[in-house]
């Protein structure tokens, strides 16, 4: 027992140390070859930066070619108006579902959550269709409703079973004091569902964030509106020779969910645990 | 005109919303691609009923035989090759103490920080003239031609997939491993079991579902990969890393083939339902040793 018992420390201290060198060690990278020139960087990628300056971020962030800033706002903007229109469609949607009887409520859950199955890839060329046929290609309003219908069945799955929790005599209550479905919903149990509301924004904030295809294909690949995740793509694939170009561009890019990241670690990482199992 | 009516006019225009975006911008085009796949749509023009010509091609295009090849590659040592790993991390991250903690923080964080820009790292990293291969140059050594050659850029793909996925299974199989019974490893304990067998008769049995949803996910997931190698490899060299989605999204896409996209879209489709169900029945038996 007692042998076993250090092998096992022994054990986990090396696993835990290869898992660190394996994950860290690109961070490293990416962090320290931001303050280094070019050659410095073709020289010894691994070595501190010899004299410690931040020209090669500011020079990024101000690079005329691609406006970070920009992007940044752009992002967010997106982040802001998806989070608000999903929350304002999926709330009431996942309320009535968990407090409906019976099939046919059933059967609409199943339905927006399978959507979760169907690969964006396969439905990403039709999906043009769609939207050239509403007048929506191209346009900062069709990829808010797309992404839209992208949250929503991740958030639906996550605000009705939260709201199945909460007692039914709520409402109950709620209704004798002459209370619609709407104000039911909206004044007695959403201000309850805070925790579920949370870290739903915090998986669409990641998932808006890092999205591609959406923004790249909606807007178009020519099209100025760029957020970061298309910006810096457009914007390495044509400057992929210069590396002070390129490892600032992508700090500047990981950083802001880089420390969301950090601040919000236990909900992102169970949120999203909870979302799969049961999903 | 009654409460009971009154209510359910309500829930109507509650679910209406989220019913609409789901069925435009998911269900839909899941039908226009199997319409689409029938007709030579390039993006602009009316499209035009083509018949099966589009599957035909799929049967002799080689470049997509091809991708296909490597998509499943991808999908056989990625699912294989994720499950050892996110079930290895959780394992050995299971206790909850500081260490852990931020090592599953670590494991995860490629999930959050997305595959453009870290493919692009990777890139940086595996390049001809890259962190490493630089590195090697200085020591004297020669190069690796990690992305630059057919063979070592497939697995280099697969690998970097790999490390940043491994993360997101392994946070699933943690919650599994919450699941069990202490009495039960405890139970095992006492009668003499090594850590091998709690593993394999204790841990492994109740983990069964979870195993379940981790490969069909991974599965899912491999099948899918296009950032990756768009930003790794730009599907090089020679094409020899593009995906069934690279051919898609930049070949049949790029070339204004849109219904030629939408046929291989659905092809993929087809094959991603069917490995589901055959995930789903080969799993059944471990499951149902759970359950009895």
């Amino acid at each position: 027992m007692k042998r076993s018992g250090v092998l096992g420390k022994l054990g986990h201290l090396a696993g835990v140390v290869a898992l660190s060198l394996i994950m860290l060690v690109p961070l490293y990278l990416l962090v320290i070859n931001s303050f280094k020139s070019d050659a410095e960087i073709r020289l010894s990628a691994f070595a501190l930066p010899g004299d410690f300056t931040f020209d090669y971020i500011v020079g990024a962030a101000t690079d005329p070619k691609f406006n970070m800033l920009k992007a940044y706002a752009v992002t967010l903007f997106l982040v802001v108006v998806v989070n608000i229109l999903s929350i304002l469609v999926t709330g009431p949607a996942a309320y009535a579902i968990a407090r409906g009887r019976g099939m046919a409520y059933r059967a609409i859950m199943l339905l927006l959550l399978g959507a979760l199955f169907i690969p964006g890839q396969v439905t990403l060329i039709p999906l043009i269709y769609v939207l050239r046929t509403l007048g929506l290609m191209h346009t900062l309003p069709g990829l808010f409703l797309t992404s839209t219908g992208a949250t929503i069945p991740t958030t639906v799955f996550l605000f009705s079973a939260y709201i199945k929790s909460i007692p039914r005599d709520l409402d109950e209550s709620a209704k004798l004091d002459g209370a619609g479905r709407y104000r039911t919903f909206w004044q007695i149990i959403f201000p309850i569902m805070k925790p579920a509301v949370a870290t739903a924004m915090v998986l669409n904030v990641v998932g808006i964030w890092v999205d591609f295809l959406g923004p790249r294909i909606i807007l178009g690949p020519g099209s100025n509106v760029r957020t970061v995740t298309t910006g810096v793509y457009a914007y390495i694939t044509k400057y992929d020779t210069d590396f002070s170009k390129v490892y600032p561009t992508m700090l500047l890019a990981v950083a802001p969910v880089l420390i969301f990241y950090v601040l919000l670690q236990k909900r992102i990482i169970g949120g999203l645990a909870a979302g799969a199992i049961k999903g | 005109m009654g409460r009971r009516a009154a209510e359910k006019i309500a829930d109507i225009s509650m679910l209406s919303p989220a019913v609409l975006l789901v069925v435009v911008f998911c269900v839909i085009p899941l039908g226009l691609a199997i319409y689409l796949s029938f007709t030579d749509w390039n993006g602009f023009d009316e499209a035009n009923m083509v018949g099966w010509a589009n599957y035909k091609r799929i049967g002799s295009d080689r470049d997509v035989h091809r991708a296909a090849i490597f998509t499943g590659l991808i999908a056989i040592f990625g699912t294989l090759g994720l499950n050892v790993f996110g079930l290895g991390t959780a394992m050995l991250l299971n206790r909850n103490t500081r260490v852990n903690r931020f090592m599953r923080f670590l494991a995860f964080s490629p999930f959050v920080l997305g595959a453009v820009v870290l493919g692009f790292l990777w890139n940086a990293i595996l390049g001809p003239r890259g962190a490493i291969n630089t590195l090697l140059k200085t020591w004297g050594y020669g190069s690796i031609p990690f992305l630059s050659q057919s063979t070592p850029a497939k697995i280099s793909v697969i690998c970097v997939i790999i490390w940043a996925s491994y993360g997101f299974h392994a946070v699933l199989y943690l919650a599994g491993l919450q699941t069990i019974d202490q009495s039960l490893i405890e139970a095992a304990v006492v009668d003499g079991a090594n850590r091998w067998q709690i593993f394999r008769r204790v841990k492994l049995p109740v983990l069964a579902p979870t195993i379940t949803v981790n490969l069909t996910l991974a599965m899912i997931g491999m099948l899918k990969v296009y950032e990756w190698v768009l930003t790794i490899t730009k599907g090089g060299p020679g094409g020899r890393t593009q995906t069934i989605a690279y051919e898609i999204l930049s070949v049949a896409f790029d070339n204004s083939w849109l219904g030629y996209g939408c046929a291989q879209g659905v092809v993929l489709m087809v094959i991603l339902v069917v490995l589901s169900v055959a995930i789903q029945i080969a799993r059944r038996k471990s499951e149902e040793d759970v359950a009895a």
